[in-house]
Order: structure tokens, then C-alpha cells, then sequence
């Protein structure tokens, strides 16, 4: 017993660090995968609060920018109205109201806090459960997509960003319609990379890449960028492409996110698809 | 007692230049200044290793809180203040540490703050970004990463005591 007090007495500092070490190390492997402890990050009341505050001072000077966007999405928008449009033969399209029905609603938020320049990058958004909106949500801007809801408090939420190690959004280049999942290095906040797209498929420089909703996350046709570059990968049949963001993450201030009303229904024919087994059966 | 309110105000100062300011500064490349090290640097030099970890450990935390790291910058924090005794240790002068209350730049020296402060926040850079990528086959952004943001953090840290630590130094 002697002994044992005497071992903790001479390691004392060791087993603090130690422990405490575990401590944060547990919390930051645990936290990107099971977040538990909401508290402890910007979706926290207090903390987002203090970002609010700190937001309300610099949301000011991105406002020509930011106004700049939304007029922009504003003519886009005023486009496509009915009035701005003319009827080519009249009385024989009917509007039939019945014939569309509501599939994704977009609930508009203000971003308080985000990062671009660590591997995985989180931003916090003002509006949380009380708003409606649950982990796994979609998030997008009048720019292009931004990245997936990740934590949600009452009145905040953090939302994983496209610059993130396992974001994995389905997309697909628009002219051709060859999809993949879109993925991050962790360099260059401009740009991604799209996998798995098969290199006997013709894909041109600067065509659009857009999401292709394959998870009912987003809807279909969503920018996410442009192909920069295409190159092949050593031994495998597939193209290395870039993309560059058409969202500039940098100055990021306005988002939309995404509410499928039809997403129950979509997971649960989603699961009737057979898994492919690991093991061959005999 | 003075030293308790100097140090909390300074607690405070630190996290939150790191988080409001800091945090948001767009620098391209992988440049990720950090200054809160110092803080934990010019700790009093009589203080016992153990509340320097916990001290170390609140200061990490409250950072991370902020900024959704999830307790990466409380491990790093701690490796800061596990190693400071040691690195001390190694540069002491030769008459010791016995009539100086705290490490900064003037009471020190500029070669002793070159050596030690900035070996210990290679150290702290290290083990962060170590643990931020956490994938062998990016060892090259690792490695760009610590060599861009260590000189960057370094200057920062330095110009904070050319700024502050002034002072103390006319006191004398």
C-alpha cells in the first residue's frame, strides 16, 4: 500500500496529464462521430449567445456584398415568376394545383460563427429545433450548397460543412449526369473533389456540378461548382476531379435549410434495397 | 491577490482574442495563428505543474467551447503546460529562475524566450495539427501546416509582449 502511495506520489503530474489528456482526447474523437454533450459546443446557449453578439458587429461590413447576393437571387427568383412571364397559347396549359405537391421547404438562417481552414469545418446557424429542423438536414445558399446539419439545440444549430473530412454529399455533373460524392482535402477552401466517377464517362471543363438528391437531403440541381481540372488516378479506372465551389466560404453569411416532407417516405423505400452481404454465401 | 485578478483578466483576454479574432482571420494556406500558448507561458514561474495542467486544461476548454474543436485545443494546451517545466528546466539560467516572477521577453531575455517559448510552441503546434489531421497519407499538409502557422503564432506572441510587456520593464 506503502508502495502504491508512494507510486502516485512520484507520478502525481504524469497521472493528471494523463488523464486529463484522455479526457480531451475522448471528447475530440467521440464528439465528430456521437455529439453528446451539446453544451460544450457554439450550438450551447451562452456560447452561441457571445457569437450573436460578436456577429451583430461584423455582419455589417459584408452588407453591400450580402445585399449584392440576395439581389441577385432576388432578379433570378422574379424571373421565374408568373407575371414576368408570357403566356404563349392562352387557355390551353391549365395550372392544376393539385397536380405538384410541396417536396422540400427552406426555413432561412443566419450564420454566427464558421471556420474554413481546419480539416473539419463547422459553422453555427440561428435557427435550431424550435425552427423545425433536425440533424441530417441540408443547408444551401443562394451561391450553392454549403453542408449538412450536424448538432441541433433549441435555438441554434452547427452544421458540418462541405469542407469536411466525411461529407460525402451526393453530386453529379449536370451535362451527362455522371455522379459521385463530393470530398475535401483539407487545403484549399475553394476547392473539392468529386470520387468514383468512372474514367470512360466524358466529362468537359467547367461544366456544372450540381447535387443529384440521391439521399433526399438536398433537391435535385443544387449548384455545388464547376469541374477545374480532370485527371486519371494510378490504377484505377476512375477520373480525379476538381471542383471549384461556386459558395465562397469565407464570406459566408446567409443560408437556407433544406426540409424534406417527403423524406420518411423516401428512407423507408430506401431500406427495402438488399444490401450486398461481405461474405459470398454458400 | 493582484497576481490572481491580473492572471484571470488575462484568462478571459486571451480566450477571447483567440476565438473573436484569431479564429476568423482569413489567411489562406493552412496559416492557423495561435496565442493563447503564452498565456500559459507567463503563468508564475513558482507555480507547482499540476494546477498549471488544470489551469491549462480550463484554458484549452473554454477555447474549444467556443470554436467547436470538441477538446483538441485542451490536449494541446496541456502538452504546452506538461512540457513548460521541462523546457525551463532545460534553458534555466545559470543563477535559476529565483528573482524573476514572470517569463516574459524583458525579464528573460530575447534568446532564452527564442529557445524555450518557441520550442515549446512547435511542440503545442505539432501535437495539435498531429491530432487535427490524424491521417498518416497527409503528412505533407501536416508538415505545411506547422511550418506555416508556428513562425505566425511565434511573431504574434511577440509582438503581444512588445505591446504589453513594456511596461513592467520602465518599472524596474
Amino acid at each position: 500500500m506503502r508502495n502504491l502511495i508512494a507510486f502516485f506520489q512520484r507520478f502525481r503530474i504524469f497521472l493528471v496529464f494523463a488523464l486529463l489528456q484522455v479526457v480531451a482526447l475522448s471528447m475530440y474523437f467521440t464528439y465528430s462521430d456521437f455529439p453528446r454533450f451539446q453544451m460544450l459546443t457554439t450550438a450551447g446557449a451562452i456560447n452561441a449567445e457571445i457569437l450573436t453578439i460578436r456577429n451583430d458587429v461584423t455582419k455589417h461590413f459584408n452588407l453591400e456584398e450580402t445585399n449584392k447576393q440576395l439581389q441577385w437571387e432576388n432578379k433570378r427568383l422574379r424571373e421565374k415568376l408568373k407575371n414576368s412571364l408570357y403566356k404563349e397559347n392562352k387557355g390551353v396549359i391549365t395550372v392544376d394545383d393539385t397536380l405538384f405537391r410541396q417536396n422540400y421547404s427552406y426555413i432561412p438562417a443566419t450564420v454566427i460563427n464558421s471556420t474554413f481552414d481546419k480539416r473539419d469545418n463547422y459553422m453555427t446557424i440561428d435557427i435550431g429545433k424550435n425552427h423545425g429542423i433536425k440533424r441530417g438536414d441540408g443547408v444551401f445558399s443562394s451561391r450553392g450548397v454549403v453542408g449538412i446539419v450536424h448538432l441541433v439545440s433549441d435555438k441554434y444549430a452547427v452544421v458540418k460543412t462541405v469542407l469536411s473530412k466525411n461529407i460525402n454529399i451526393d453530386v453529379m455533373v449536370e451535362k451527362g449526369g455522371s455522379f459521385g460524392l463530393l470530398k475535401w482535402n483539407g487545403l484549399d477552401a475553394k476547392r473539392g473533389s468529386i470520387s468514383g466517377i468512372s474514367n470512360d464517362m466524358r466529362i468537359k471543363k467547367w461544366s456544372k456540378v450540381v447535387t443529384r438528391g440521391g439521399s433526399g437531403i438536398f433537391p435535385r440541381g443544387i449548384l455545388v461548382g464547376r469541374v477545374e481540372k480532370k485527371g486519371y488516378i494510378e490504377g484505377k479506372p476512375l477520373w480525379d476531379i476538381t471542383v471549384r465551389f461556386s459558395e465562397d466560404f469565407r464570406s459566408i453569411q446567409h443560408v437556407y435549410v433544406v426540409k424534406n416532407l417527403m423524406q420518411e417516405e423516401f428512407d423507408t423505400l430506401q431500406q427495402q434495397i438488399p444490401e450486398d452481404s461481405e461474405e459470398p454465401e454458400l | 491577490m493582484r497576481g490572481i485578478i491580473l492572471h484571470t483578466v488575462r484568462f478571459i483576454v486571451f480566450v477571447l482574442f483567440q476565438v473573436l479574432v484569431l479564429n476568423h482571420l482569413e489567411i489562406q494556406w493552412g496559416i492557423y495563428p495561435m496565442l493563447y500558448p503564452l498565456f500559459i507561458l507567463l503563468l508564475p514561474f513558482e507555480m507547482a505543474t499540476v494546477p498549471l495542467l488544470l489551469i491549462a486544461f480550463a484554458l484549452g476548454l473554454s477555447i474549444d467551447v467556443l470554436s467547436n474543436t470538441f477538446g483538441l485545443h485542451a490536449s494541446s494546451a496541456l502538452i504546452f503546460a506538461y512540457f513548460r517545466p521541462v523546457i525551463f528546466k532545460l534553458f534555466a539560467p545559470r543563477d535559476g529562475y529565483e528573482n524573476t516572477e514572470e517569463s516574459n521577453i524583458y525579464t528573460m531575455g530575447t534568446r532564452w524566450f527564442i529557445y524555450s517559448f518557441g520550442l515549446l510552441l512547435l511542440i503545442h503546434h505539432t501535437w495539435f495539427f498531429l491530432i487535427e489531421i490524424f491521417k498518416l497519407n497527409e503528412i505533407l499538409l501536416l508538415l505545411r501546416k506547422i511550418g506555416l502557422s508556428v513562425p505566425f503564432s511565434f511573431l504574434l506572441a511577440l509582438f503581444a509582449q512588445f505591446i504589453f510587456s513594456s511596461k513592467k520593464k520602465s518599472e524596474r
